[in-house]
Formats: structure tokens, C-alpha cells, sequence
């Protein structure tokens, strides 16, 4: 085959069996890989609880990857969240998934529990499940180092070896599988990390066609002033956004009870790169490099954890967020969810912690001591054992970043109706809304947005199932990604049929979770953004959401997408 | 949905750009809204279901110029090309369909489709304008006054060129030539006095100037930007807003760059950013106003001159009566380099087949009337031209 390996590694902890089988090639080629191979393989493991042996943990790669199409050196991790309960996807940029490729696997699917810790090393054809009583207890970096010498590792922390909640996988430094807690479901697996290294090459049907389509896709990042303008990704990493929400009064503050904060400049793009001397750095493969690290190569935040660390707990002090980012990357756990869950206990408590006092938390969250113990649950379960439910900035358990809903009327959509809870990157709507790409849309109001949130809900399963990066797709479209697949599978994609595919990756999460019980009532967004205003100042108003016509759009939403009022399938 | 349809609706006759009566819009909400159920409808249905996108306008333009292009064409013609350089890079060019070409529903409906494939608009000849949005309806509305700009100053510079073809045209242009011709009315309209320091003040006062500029009918509302200087900020528009609807798309893009609001301002932005470095100028409007367009573009050693591409790569400041006239293309090394230098000398600019940059000192009542008095004057020049022609 061209671009697929055809294979997959299926390994069984508790047995330690390991077997490569074939993937049916229609399966691949309607899946494309990644997130839709992911969510495709756990069709028959719907019911089970995340933490149950049986529960798969897919780490899969798709068709680009190995080549060099731009940003699709990638891969995703996919089972179910033991946070938000629904089918969980989360895609990462680094060497692993090249790696993983290179070991002539499109995805590899772990079973069973090991009876004491271990580590999967796939070399190549072959495998093993070795012994990490000697890693536990070791954060990411170190078991990096650790396993460094049998090829590229992906690796649990303290967090996921305790279950917390939120708990990452990393990759490397900084590139993680975040935000819904597979760590956690590795760690019950007592898997420490996976290590994969490989020689084989990804083959190409069609160089000319490839390599129009990938001229084509680098000719538009290099006109997107968002991802290699000046002031763009490029050149201050994601933190470029953080004067933007501030100017547009959408920075999540003192837990969502504001929309506006000040000193968020203090940490924005450039005193990041001034204080720090902040280089950059990419994920492999990746001509956009946004990823910015510190003079010493240590990873600085990206835009949501400076911003969740900063405004959403009141704390202007740039040591104290460059510092709990870092210790989230060592001790493996989602920076939007840890700085959200201190904040709502904040509020919960009545004071906002000081900046050492965050960095006392992260740890103490990571080790599960003391208070930490509590937050490792999540603001969900934290905010309902504190009797104030509604304070947790969460959908379906999973705490909302770093743009406030009542900013961007598409994005306080998109949280609601996303399949794996408050995430911003499902349909990523801040491009119309906030960027202005590929076209403006009003963000203040909910005119078309349902049709707009679908289309962008399916382009970006596509771009998860192919691994491409989201910002690629803010620059290019799936139209040169479309000419850049064809001409490496040797197989005929156009935009629409892609757009097709995404359509039915989408439906099969939504039917996963209607089967485990989600339905409309989990489509909703925490109460305070339908009864408060926000920071109006400087011309822009931000009132309260009209709830009403908020859930107008959403019932569109569920005719669009085939759903029944209640956001299932009628059967 | 409805609500963007009757915007658009009323946009199109406020502007004068659409006959009224004459606008159908076709907008996929959860169902299809349909804005006039007649014989269309049909038609547009079926060009729907061959398109990704969320809407088409269909509407009868208020000129006759885009007809009378068609009618004056070769046989074998099936685009138009403008000329002025914003709307050839936003449309490529714009294909028509003939009034004799006008089959039955259902084939008209695939011809219709095809084109749209690859363009964002065309035209019915005798019927009008089609625009399709593949986000909003704005996109529809965008590229309807696009087709409608292009064909006007097309259209004009054509009967500078070539004369009177058709039967009729002498007569209804002497019409045109009347509605078109009236005054501006800068007196009743209230700018504050400068210089403005406080930044309420500052966005109120950009929003009013924008929404000025088109309602006065010196410009359309899509194409154009503006801005004001003021203690190391530029407070400029943002890209792709309407100079008419300014109200929270303002970016203040201080000059070091220490902040990143710039990444959403007009990627005109750098022209402003010059005129302010090398000027004490505080205040900018830009726009497309037509009759400058047109002028801009009329060069008496266009016979003799070597060079093929004016717009781009004309080096020579040319002038009329006193406005000098620059070439280049967007972009750092385009009008940022021309322009500037024009605008610190001049007070203002006019770009080849582009539009207009006008400074103001304190205010914005200079750059403001600045653009009254080169539309006015390019407007006048352009009929006595087309007297002395014919
Ligand atoms: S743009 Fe950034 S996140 Fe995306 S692939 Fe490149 S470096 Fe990675
Ligand atoms: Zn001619
Ligand atoms: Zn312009």
C-alpha cells in the first residue's frame, strides 16, 4: 500500500501477547487514520468503564505521516475519558508518531493490565512488555531520558500513575496527549511508557501530485499573517493570542466571573519572549514551529495555560505560570484543566490563590497530597463535593480554555455540542469569529453558526484523522491536503469527500456517547454564561448569552446532523 | 439566517447596488430559506444542491453598465475583466452568461453550478448579478457589490475608449450622468475637533468618520480602511470589516510592536504605519471611490511606455490637478514604499487603479474632505473628458 502500512500491533498487558494483524483496506481508507481509525476500533468497547482492563488505549498515526507533507509528522491516542466519560481523541505533534510509522504501523492498540509496571517497546517488527518497577514514580522527563537509547518514547508521569483525572501522556517536553486524562487510563494499566523506533519508509504513489500539493500548502502559510505574519504564530508562538483576547475583552478571569484582565500583558507573546529569550520550536516536521521554549530549551506555555494560570486565577506573575506549566509537563497532567480546577476551587473557597500557592497545588495535585487529592478529580467532582456545582467552568466535565463563550457565540456553540466535552479545537470557530479567516463572522451573534460549527466540526475530524495540525488548516484547506493525500495514497480525495468522511467520524462518536448515556442535557453550557455579563469596556459590549437562542441554534444543529431533539439517534 | 438576509436586503438598496424587488436570496439554515418564492427558486434550488456553500443572492443591478459590457462584447466572449487591481485579485475575472444562452431550468442550473465551482459570482445578462457565500451571506453581498464596482468603471473607461455602440446609450448615460453628480454634503456632517487623546473617544469618533465615508456615497463598505495616530498607537480597522460598521473592530497596534492586536488590522496596515513614521500626519481614510479609480488609471504616454503592467510597476509620480498618482501592488514592498512618501509631501494619494489614501493633521474633517475633493474633481474630469471625446 501507499501512505497506509496496513498494520496494526494489538499487545495485551495482562497476557503480554502482541500480534501485528492486518486493517481491512476499506476501514483505512474510509477512516483515513488517526482519530477515525481511533474512534473506528472502539465501536465494540462502548460500556466499559475507562479504567476497566479491557478498555483499549489506540495510538494511531495516519497517511502522511513519514512523509513530508507539512505538520503530519502527528498522531492520536484514543479510548474513553475517565473525566468526561465520552469517547476521547487527542492528537500530538513529535517524533513518536514518526517512529511509530517507521515501525510499519498505522496504529497500535493496548489491552489488558499489567500486573506490575511495565513498559511496551516496539522495535521495529518486534516487541516487547518490559519492566519499569524502576520508573515508576519518575516524571516524564526523566523516564524520557531513561528510555531514550531503544528510540522514541511516550510517557506517563506521577499524575497518570496516581489517576488524576486530566492526567497526560508526553511525548516530548512539551508535546502531549492532553486535556480528557489518558495518562490515567495508561497509568491503570500500569503501563509507564511506550518506546518505538523503526526504519521503514512511507511510499508515495504519486510524487508530482505530492509535491504540488505540498508547494501549494506552503505558498499559503507563507501569505497567512497568522501563522508567518509579524506579529503571528511563528514568531510568538500561540501566546500571540493573549492581547488579542484581552483587546477583544474574552479573557476567562477570576474563574469566568470576568471577561477582561488587565495585566494579562505582563505575560502575553512578547514579555514571554523578552523575559525568556524565547526561541522556537516545533513539532517534527513542522516548517510553523510555534512551540517556544526558554533559553535553557525548557518548554513556555502555550496560550491557554498562560492565560488559565494567569487571568482565570487572577495572577499577573509570569514566574508563577511559566513554572506550573513546566511542572504539568513534568508530572504529566492537562494545563487547562489543573489551572481551571485551582480556580474554581478558588472561587469555590473565596480567595484566588497566590502565585506560589498555584505552584504548591500543581504539585500537591500531581502526588495527590493533601487538598491535591481532590483536585486531581477535576473541577467537576471538586466543585460538586463542595455543594457549588455551578462554579465549575466545565461541558461534560471537561473545563472550557481559554476564550470566554460570551465573546464568540460560535465557540459557546462549538463547546456545547463538541463530542468530548469543552474543547476549543473541535471546530476551532475563533478563525471566523476572532482571526477573521477564511472570512469574518459575527461573533455576537448566533446567525448561521450551527451550519458553520458542523462544516468546521467535520473539516477538523478530518484533519485529526489525516494528523495534520489545526493551523495548517487556519492557512490552507482541505482542498491542497485533499491533492497532498491523493497524490501519496494514490487514492482519489477531493475536499467534499473528505468533508464526508469527517461527517461520519463525528456521527460515530456522537453514538458512542448517546450509548453511554450522553444526550442533550450534557450539550450545555454552565449556567453563568446565560445569566452574567462579562467586562464591557472600549466600545464592545459582552453581555450574558440569550439562553433561549442559544439552544435555538442548537436544535438546528441536531437537524443538520441527523439527531433527534434529545441530540441522539432515534432507534 | 433571516436576520443576515434582511441586512444584506436592505445593504444592497442602501447602497444603491440592487434594483428593488429584484433580490432573491437562497440560504441553507437547518432548511433552505428561500427570501422570493418564484420562477428562481427552482433554478437555485437545484444550483444549491451542486455547491458547499451557505448561500446565493441573485439580483438586478440598479446600472446597466455590466449588460451593456456583455452586449458590447465579441461573440465569443464569456468573461469580463476588470480593471482596477482589488477586484481583479478578489474575483479573477467574472464569467456571464447570455440572455440568448438562457436555457431551460434545469440545464441553466448546472451552467450556473460549473461557473460557481471555480468563481465567486457571475453574471445573467439581462437578468443580473449571482453570488454565492460559502460561510455567510456578507460573502454573497461582498462579491455582488465587487461585480458591481468592477463593471462600473469598466464600463466607463470603455466609453472613454471606444464610444457609443448601442442604441440607447448616449441617453440613459446622460441620466446616469445626472443622479450621479450631486454634490457631496460634507457641512452637515459633525466631526470632532482634534486632536483626539482619549480612547473612547478616539473608536467613536473612527466608527463615525467610517460609516461617513459610505454613507455619503464616496465609497462602498467593503473595500477600505482607516485610522488615527495618537501617543504611539495606531487605532486602525480591522481586515475585512465594513468602513460602515466599525463598532468593535478597532485594533490599537502599537508601533514597536509590543503588543500583537496588529495580526487582525487591515493588511493595509503597513502603509498607515509609514505614513505615520514619516509624517506628522495623525489621521488616514482609504477607500475605492470610483471616479479616482477611473482616473487613476488614465495615462497619456500609455501609447508610447514600455512598461506592461501600470499598476504594478509604474515608477513615475504622475499627477491630476495636483493629486499625485502612485502605482504598487499590496504589500510591504508595493504601496507601503510608494505611498508614503506622496502622502508626506501631498496630504494624499491616489493608487493606480486602486483608490485613495487621504491624511488629516489634527482630525479627521482634512482627510475627510480631502477624499470629497479628489472624488468630486475626478468625477468632473472624467464627464468633461467623455464630452470631449464624443
Ligand atoms: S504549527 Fe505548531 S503545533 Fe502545529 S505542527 Fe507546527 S509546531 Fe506543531
Ligand atoms: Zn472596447
Ligand atoms: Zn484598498
Amino acid at each position: 500500500m501507499f501512505g497506509w502500512t496496513g498494520k496494526i500491533l494489538k499487545v495485551d498487558l495482562t497476557s503480554g501477547a502482541a500480534h501485528r494483524e492486518d486493517i481491512p483496506e476499506d476501514i483505512l481508507l474510509g477512516s483515513l487514520g488517526g482519530r477515525g481509525l481511533g474512534v473506528r476500533l472502539m465501536r465494540d468497547f462502548y460500556g466499559l468503564d475507562p479504567f476497566h482492563p479491557d478498555m483499549p488505549l489506540i495510538f494511531a498515526v495516519g497517511p502522511l505521516c513519514g512523509t513530508s507533507s507539512p505538520t503530519s509528522a502527528r498522531m492520536s491516542a484514543v479510548s474513553r475519558s475517565p473525566l468526561t466519560g465520552t469517547i476521547y481523541d487527542s492528537s500530538c505533534g513529535g517524533l513518536f508518531a514518526h517512529k511509530l510509522k517507521a515501525a510499519g504501523l498505522d496504529a497500535l492498540m493496548i489491552t489488558g493490565k499489567s500486573d506490575r509496571p511495565a513498559y511496551l517497546k516496539v522495535t521495529g517488527e518486534e516487541s516487547s512488555v518490559d519492566d519499569a518497577s524502576s520508573l515508576w514514580g519518575l516524571d516524564t522527563l526523566d523516564t524520557m531520558t531513561a528510555l531514550m537509547e531503544h528510540g522514541s518514547v511516550a510517557a506517563i508521569g506521577p499524575a497518570g500513575e496516581n489517576g488524576v483525572l486530566f492526567a497526560n501522556i508526553m511525548v516530548n517536553a512539551a508535546n502531549s496527549v492532553g486535556r480528557g486524562g489518558l495518562g490515567a487510563v495508561m497509568g491503570a494499566k500500569n503501563l509507564k511508557a511506550v518506546v518505538v523506533d523503526g526504519g521503514a519508509k512511507t511510499l508515495i504513489a504519486d510524487e508530482e501530485v505530492f509535491k504540488k500539493g505540498r508547494e501549494d500548502v506552503m505558498r499559503l502559510f507563507k501569505a497567512s499573517p497568522i501563522i508567518f505574519g509579524e506579529l503571528g504564530i511563528s514568531e510568538f508562538g500561540t501566546p500571540a493570542l493573549v492581547d488579542l483576547m484581552k483587546q477583544r475583552r474574552m479573557t476567562p478571569t477570576a474563574n469566568f466571573s470576568k471577561t477582561y484582565f488587565e495585566a494579562a500583558s505582563d505575560y502575553a507573546g512578547p514579555a514571554l519572549k523578552r523575559t525568556y529569550q524565547a526561541k522556537k520550536e516545533g513539532c517534527f516536521g513542522c516548517p510553523i514551529r510555534c512551540k517556544k521554549v526558554d533559553s535553557c530549551g525548557k518548554a513556555l506555555p502555550e496560550y491557554e495555560s498562560a492565560s488559565h494560570f494567569g487571568a482565570l486565577n487572577n495572577n499577573s506573575d509570569i514566574h508563577s505560570i511559566v513554572k506550573s506549566n513546566e511542572l504539568c509537563n513534568a508530572l504529566g497532567m492537562d494545563t487547562i484543566s489543573m489551572a481551571s480546577t485551582i480556580a474554581a476551587y478558588g472561587e469555590a473557597k473565596g480567595r484566588f490563590f497566590a502565585p506560589d500557592e498555584i505552584i504548591e497545588l500543581v504539585k500537591k495535585t500531581a502526588l495527590r497530597e493533601g487538598g491535591g487529592d481532590d483536585l486531581a478529580l477535576g473541577s467537576a467532582r471538586v466543585c460538586a463535593v463542595l455543594g457549588v456545582p455551578q462554579l465549575s467552568m466545565s461541558v461534560k466535565g471537561l473545563e472550557l480554555p481559554a476564550y470566554d463563550p460570551r465573546g464568540a457565540y460560535g465557540m459557546a456553540l462549538a463547546y456545547a455540542t463538541s463530542n468530548r466535552g469543552g474543547c476549543h479545537l473541535r471546530a476551532y470557530p475563533i478563525a471566523n469569529e476572532i482571526l477573521r479567516k477564511p472570512v469574518a463572522t459575527d461573533r455576537f451573534s448566533f446567525s448561521g453558526k450551527a451550519r458553520i460549527i458542523k462544516i468546521a466540526e467535520d473539516t477538523n475530524a478530518v484533519a485529526d484523522s489525516l494528523l495534520t495540525c489545526k493551523f495548517a488548516i487556519l492557512a490552507a484547506s482541505l482542498e491542497e491536503y485533499a491533492h497532498i493525500l491523493t497524490g501519496v495514497t494514490g487514492v482519489e480525495y477531493s475536499a467534499q469527500s473528505l468533508l464526508k468522511i469527517g461527517e461520519r467520524i463525528v456521527k460515530e462518536e456522537r453514538r458512542f456517547n448517546c450509548d453511554n448515556g450522553f444526550s442533550a442535557k450534557d450539550d450545555m453550557l454552565p449556567k453563568r454564561f446565560f445569566t452574567e455579563a462579562g467586562t464591557s469596556g472600549d466600545g464592545i459590549e459582552i453581555p450574558p448569552i440569550d439562553e433561549s437562542r442559544f439552544i435555538e441554534e442548537l436544535k438546528k444543529y441536531y437537524k443538520m446532523r441527523g439527531l433527534n431533539a434529545n441530540g441522539c439517534f432515534e432507534q | 439566517m433571516r436576520d443576515q438576509i434582511e441586512k444584506y436586503t436592505d445593504k444592497l438598496l442602501k447602497d444603491g447596488l440592487a434594483m428593488p424587488g429584484s433580490i432573491r436570496f437562497y440560504a441553507l439554515d437547518d432548511e433552505l430559506i428561500v427570501s422570493k418564492d418564484d420562477d428562481w427558486k427552482p433554478v437555485f434550488e437545484a444550483v444549491l444542491e451542486e455547491l458547499s456553500v451557505v448561500g446565493l443572492l441573485l439580483a438586478e443591478p440598479t446600472l446597466p453598465f455590466a449588460d451593456n459590457l456583455i452586449a458590447r462584447s465579441s461573440d465569443s466572449d464569456t468573461r469580463i475583466y476588470p480593471k482596477d487591481s482589488e477586484v481583479k485579485t478578489f474575483l479573477h475575472d467574472i464569467p456571464f452568461i447570455r440572455r440568448s444562452a438562457l436555457g431551460e431550468a434545469g440545464e441553466l442550473a448546472k451552467a450556473i453550478a460549473t461557473i460557481l465551482r471555480e468563481r465567486k459570482g457571475l453574471i445573467i445578462e439581462g437578468v443580473g448579478f449571482v453570488a454565492t457565500g460559502t460561510v455567510t451571506l456578507e460573502q454573497a453581498y461582498i462579491t455582488y457589490s465587487s461585480i458591481f464596482h468592477a463593471t462600473f468603471i469598466k464600463y466607463l473607461l470603455e466609453l472613454l475608449e471606444h464610444g457609443w455602440q448601442l442604441p440607447g446609450e448616449q441617453e440613459a448615460l446622460e441620466r446616469f450622468k445626472n443622479d450621479w453628480s450631486q454634490p457631496y454634503d460634507v457641512e452637515k456632517l459633525a466631526f470632532r475637533d482634534g486632536p483626539l487623546t482619549a480612547r473612547s473617544e478616539i473608536i467613536e469618533e473612527i466608527c463615525a468618520v467610517g460609516r461617513y465615508t459610505v454613507e455619503s456615497g464616496l465609497v462602498d463598505s467593503f473595500f477600505g480602511n482607516i485610522s488615527l495616530f495618537d501617543d504611539g498607537i495606531i487605532y486602525i480597522s480591522q481586515t475585512g470589516a465594513s468602513l460602515d460598521e466599525l463598532e468593535g473592530l478597532i485594533d490599537p497596534v502599537p508601533m514597536d510592536n509590543s503588543s500583537t492586536y496588529g495580526i487582525t488590522a487591515s493588511s493595509e496596515l503597513p502603509v498607515h504605519r509609514r505614513i505615520y513614521e514619516t509624517s506628522n500626519y495623525s489621521t488616514i481614510v482609504h477607500g475605492h471611490p470610483k471616479f479616482s479609480v477611473i482616473m487613476s488609471m488614465l495615462c497619456e504616454k500609455r501609447a508610447a511606455c514600455e512598461i506592461a503592467d501600470c499598476g504594478k510597476d509604474c515608477p513615475e509620480t504622475r499627477f491630476i490637478n495636483g493629486v499625485p498618482i502612485v502605482s504598487g501592488e499590496i504589500g510591504a514592498g508595493g504601496i507601503a514604499k510608494t505611498v508614503p512618501p506622496v502622502v508626506k509631501e501631498h496630504g494624499r494619494a491616489l493608487v493606480y487603479g486602486h483608490g485613495l489614501f487621504c491624511a488629516g493633521t489634527n482630525d479627521f474633517k482634512d482627510a475627510f474632505s480631502g477624499m470629497v475633493q479628489v472624488e468630486t474633481l475626478c468625477r468632473k474630469r472624467y464627464f468633461e473628458m467623455l464630452a470631449a471625446n464624443l
